[in-house]
């Protein structure tokens, strides 16, 4: 029950910090930089790809795939990288983590609280591209499957998080490259989760990587609730409800490890006198 | 040689060295700066890959992916530099030297400069290899003059940026996050410019990776470039030669007038704005 | 024209900070017309509290801040007419400094510095190599800085100072934060490059009375943007000679100030307390006084615990001066 009490507490700090960290709104500039410009950017470089190689442009039937693809990994660089980038940045940055580790509050419950932070943050961007989409690009989405959307964004939000803080225990314990993990993590995701393009494509041995990656499936899940059609033809002959379980099954695989290894990670960085390392990044 | 030469010769060799040394004693980067571009060089890679695009187009994506290294570089260990030696304390004592600042900021440029032309090379390497990228160069020498010259112009504009930065305190932080992805949209890192049209690629042009890429795709890839070129490659050569005197010039005013501003309004030793 | 001997002179030097919006937007006056004047070949020292003015003058010499007005000479030349010909004839010190890069080693971040005033490498190293032995840090020139503790990156900051031979330096807080033992070491160093060196000029500021008064030959007291004296600190303390200095203990007494307040003969007090007692140190015009004193203190209830007469020091000079202690900020 204590430990309940202390996960809460530190869930609670963490979402609190977090907002007071990322919610930028207040400050117009900010929030049109973060929020809005880069985002839109990152989008708009897809489209002029699209412009000037595919056929019929912007008509052409995978660039809806795509476009969402792109929009909704906005997520996983913000809650998967951000987790870890959060236990970089409040021990180089704040010096704070020991702080955090010390209080009688819980890292694990603090860190999901950062998350959940960031995904409100993150929501925010989503939501300004899909409607930047679906004005300006003709992306045409249509709430089909309202039940399967909402299952998958939160099955998916809450893996990405579990996963998010599995990546902060090794952020932990590489001290001095632990600001970079989030980074690689995530680019090397964008590119094995066929966020962007079919997985057909990806050599086959990549292809079997991706396959087994949680986010290519949540991807798939959200195109199907909002696009009527997925992207691989490889998840094709899964079924939403299979989507779904796989989705479960994958964030249940992400509370158990990230709970077991976070406090391993946890265990090791005291032992080596990690948490309060200044590496003068 | 007058002291005043020998002493800024020195102070380029002296701020050069730091970044120099860090390549060889910091191998880290090849994680971040070679393996992190490639992942995102390999997505648009195979974007291109999926829409049918002729294999060229891969070549764009990893040329850009190699100046990336470059503007990277430019904004965040030129133009917001002189933003981390203020918290550090560093800025002060480079300020009270009998050096010119100048040539402090050109030791910055020539090191940041070597680094990463290793680190550009690696990503041209590793990309070319592994996706069979066509790269022949017709005209080696000029292939080079292009190259250089932009890099020439690019890191006048740090150098520029640099001292402008130099007023601000954690805005240079989100200023140099700003001129990232919306950079490598408008100055097409992935794609020909001239789809952006002929004006706002003109505008884009004030970036000088805009006209240094244009030209060095035509030179690379001249028949498929002839469809998309921007400007015929002598003008771009032209164009980027005068940025590059102009940022340089205005980099030196730009030092002066900033720092005289910045000592006025005490901002030059402020930490943690 | 400013006489040859002077290393430093300002003629009402003020410097006024216009605070940001978000911050209040109100001015806050830093230093207030400060007509100082040091010799060369003095150790001179500025002895004030957090906040009085002291890193905001030193700033203006070093020519990293231009003052609001008045005018400041250093080696002879106006700092805001010639800051170039200024920074041949001067370095820096700051305590608590992280400056350096952590990747290099000691020696390569002192040769980098030393690139900036033109010195030959070969000439570079041996200085460097002469100086670190003097701090006990000959064994980590080729160690990197982010292995080194606080202490010793300071100990480097330190040696980066003097490698230049400066003709005049500036020491902004040289031990501030450090260890004893890295304080006294950096004092030792300090008087032995003097004694060497007796042509330089060393500018100090400190809130440490001790350093001041081992260190400097003359010092002066700045509060507020303002200086309040300025002497050698033997002469300082003597302006109290005629006075007497007290500390009481005393139990059963929260508030001695209140007590003595508007009390003839009492010069200055300041309190504070120490161990379950409430300490008093106590600045009377004549030793006389003291017997009144007590028996005030008496009448509110006080039990006086201990009570000892004291040679004045530089703090008590401070206390006359400002009403305060060193270690007191401002109200």
């Amino acid at each position: 029950m204590r430990r309940l009490r202390e996960a809460w507490q530190g869930f609670k700090a963490g979402a609190w910090l977090g907002w007071q960290i990322e919610s930028n709104w207040t400050e117009p500039f900010l929030f049109a930089i973060y929020s809005v410009i880069k985002p839109v950017a990152g989008v708009l470089i897809l489209v002029f790809m699209y412009l000037v190689v595919a056929q019929g442009g912007l008509e052409n039937p995978l660039f809806p795939q795509v476009f969402l693809g792109t929009t909704f990994y906005l997520y996983v660089v913000n809650v998967l990288s951000g987790i870890s980038w959060s236990v970089h940045d409040d021990r180089e940055h704040y010096g704070m983590l020991k702080y955090v580790y010390m209080a009688p509050l819980h890292l694990y419950g603090y860190l999901l609280g950062r998350g959940a932070a960031k995904t409100l943050v993150a929501t925010i961007s989503v939501l300004i591209t899909l409607a930047f989409g679906m004005a300006f690009l003709r992306v045409r989405l249509s709430l089909g499957s309202p039940g399967l959307l909402a299952a998958a964004l939160m099955l998916g939000l809450a893996a990405l998080a579990f996963y998010g803080i599995l990546l902060a225990g090794v952020s932990l314990l590489i001290a001095r490259h632990g600001w970079m993990v989030g980074d690689v993590v995530a680019g090397g995701l964008y590119l094995l989760c066929g966020a962007a393009f079919p997985l057909a494509l990806l050599p086959a041995p990549f292809r079997a990587l991706g396959l087994g990656l949680p986010p290519t499936y949540w991807l798939e899940a959200l195109r199907r609730a909002l696009l009527g059609a997925g992207l691989h033809p490889e998840l094709a002959a899964l079924s939403d409800a299979q989507l779904l379980l796989i989705l479960a099954g994958s964030t249940l695989l992400g509370v158990a490890l990230s709970a077991g290894l976070f406090r391993a990670a946890e265990r090791i960085a005291v032992r080596r006198g990690l948490l309060d390392m200044q590496t003068m990044y | 040689m007058t002291w005043q030469i020998r002493t800024f010769l020195r102070t380029v060799v002296g701020r050069a060295y730091p970044r120099f040394i860090g390549v060889w004693r910091e191998k880290s980067w090849v994680i971040f700066d070679v393996f992190f571009p490639l992942l995102q060089v390999s997505a648009y890679v195979y974007i291109y890959r999926a829409i049918g695009a002729p294999p060229e187009f891969a070549g764009f994506a990893v040329l850009g992916g190699a100046m990336i290294a470059y503007w990277m570089n430019v904004l965040w260990s030129m133009a917001s530099q002189l933003y981390w030696e203020k918290e550090t304390g560093n800025l002060q004592l480079y300020l009270i030297a009998p050096t010119s600042r100048m040539a402090i900021l050109l030791g910055m440029a020539l090191g940041g400069l070597t680094a990463t032309t290793v680190r550009a090379a690696g990503v041209i390497l590793v990309g070319a290899l592994l996706f069979r990228i066509p790269l022949r160069v017709g005209h080696g020498a000029l292939f080079l003059g292009v190259f250089l010259l932009t890099l020439v112009a690019l890191y006048g504009l740090g150098m520029l940026l640099s001292s402008v930065f130099l007023l601000w305190g954690r805005e240079a932080w989100h200023l140099s996050n700003l001129f990232m992805e919306p950079v490598y949209l408008f100055s097409g890192f992935y794609f020909p410019v001239r789809a952006l049209g002929f004006w706002v690629a003109l505008v884009a042009s004030v970036i000088p990776i805009t006209l240094g890429l244009d030209a060095l795709r035509q030179l690379l890839y001249p028949q498929l470039m002839e469809r998309f070129r921007f400007l015929p490659v002598e003008a771009e050569l032209g164009a980027l030669a005068a940025l590059a005197v102009l940022f340089l010039f205005l980099a030196h005013r730009g030092l002066r007038f900033f720092e005289e501003l910045a000592r006025r309004e005490g901002r030059l030793t402020l930490r943690g704005q | 024209m400013v006489p040859m001997d002077l290393a430093v002179k300002t003629e009402d030097l003020t410097r006024v900070f216009r605070l940001r919006k978000r911050e209040g937007g109100r001015e806050v006056l830093a230093l207030d017309r400060v007509n100082l004047e040091v010799r060369r070949g003095e150790l001179f020292g500025l002895l004030g509290p957090n906040g009085a003015g002291k890193t905001t003058l030193i700033k203006i010499l070093a020519t990293l801040l231009a003052p609001t007005s008045g005018r400041a000479f250093v080696a002879g030349v106006d700092v805001v007419e010639n800051p170039a010909e200024v920074r041949r004839h001067i370095n820096m010190v700051c305590g608590g400094e992280t400056s350096g890069y952590g990747l290099l080693t000691v020696e390569e971040n002192l040769w980098m510095f030393a690139q900036f005033y033109g010195i030959p490498s070969r000439e570079a190293r041996r200085r460097i190599g002469e100086l670190l032995s003097l701090v006990g840090m000959a064994d980590r020139a080729k160690t990197k800085v982010y292995h080194l503790s606080s202490g010793m990156r300071q100990k480097m900051n330190v040696v980066r100072g003097f490698l230049t031979d400066p003709e005049i330096l500036f020491l902004d807080e040289p031990t501030l934060g450090l260890d004893v033992q890295t304080a006294r070491t950096i004092r030792g160093f300090i008087r032995q490059w003097l004694r060497e060196h007796p042509d330089r000029t060393i500018l100090l500021t400190t809130h440490y009375m001790h350093e001041a008064d081992e260190l400097c030959d003359r010092v002066a007291i700045i509060d507020r943007g303002r200086i309040l004296a300025c002497a050698a600190p033997a002469a300082l303390k003597k302006t109290l000679q005629r006075e007497a200095v007290f500390r009481l203990y005393l139990e059963g007494l929260a508030d001695a100030k209140a007590a003595l307040d508007g009390m003839p003969g009492v010069r200055a007090l300041a309190q504070q307390e120490e161990d379950g007692r409430l300490r008093v140190d106590l600045i009377l015009s004549e030793e006389e006084v003291l017997v009144s004193v007590l028996s005030r203190l008496q009448a509110k209830g006080a039990k006086l615990a201990e009570l000892r007469k004291e040679e004045p020091t530089l703090e008590d000079v401070f206390l006359a001066l400002v009403g305060r202690r060193l270690s007191e900020e401002a109200p």
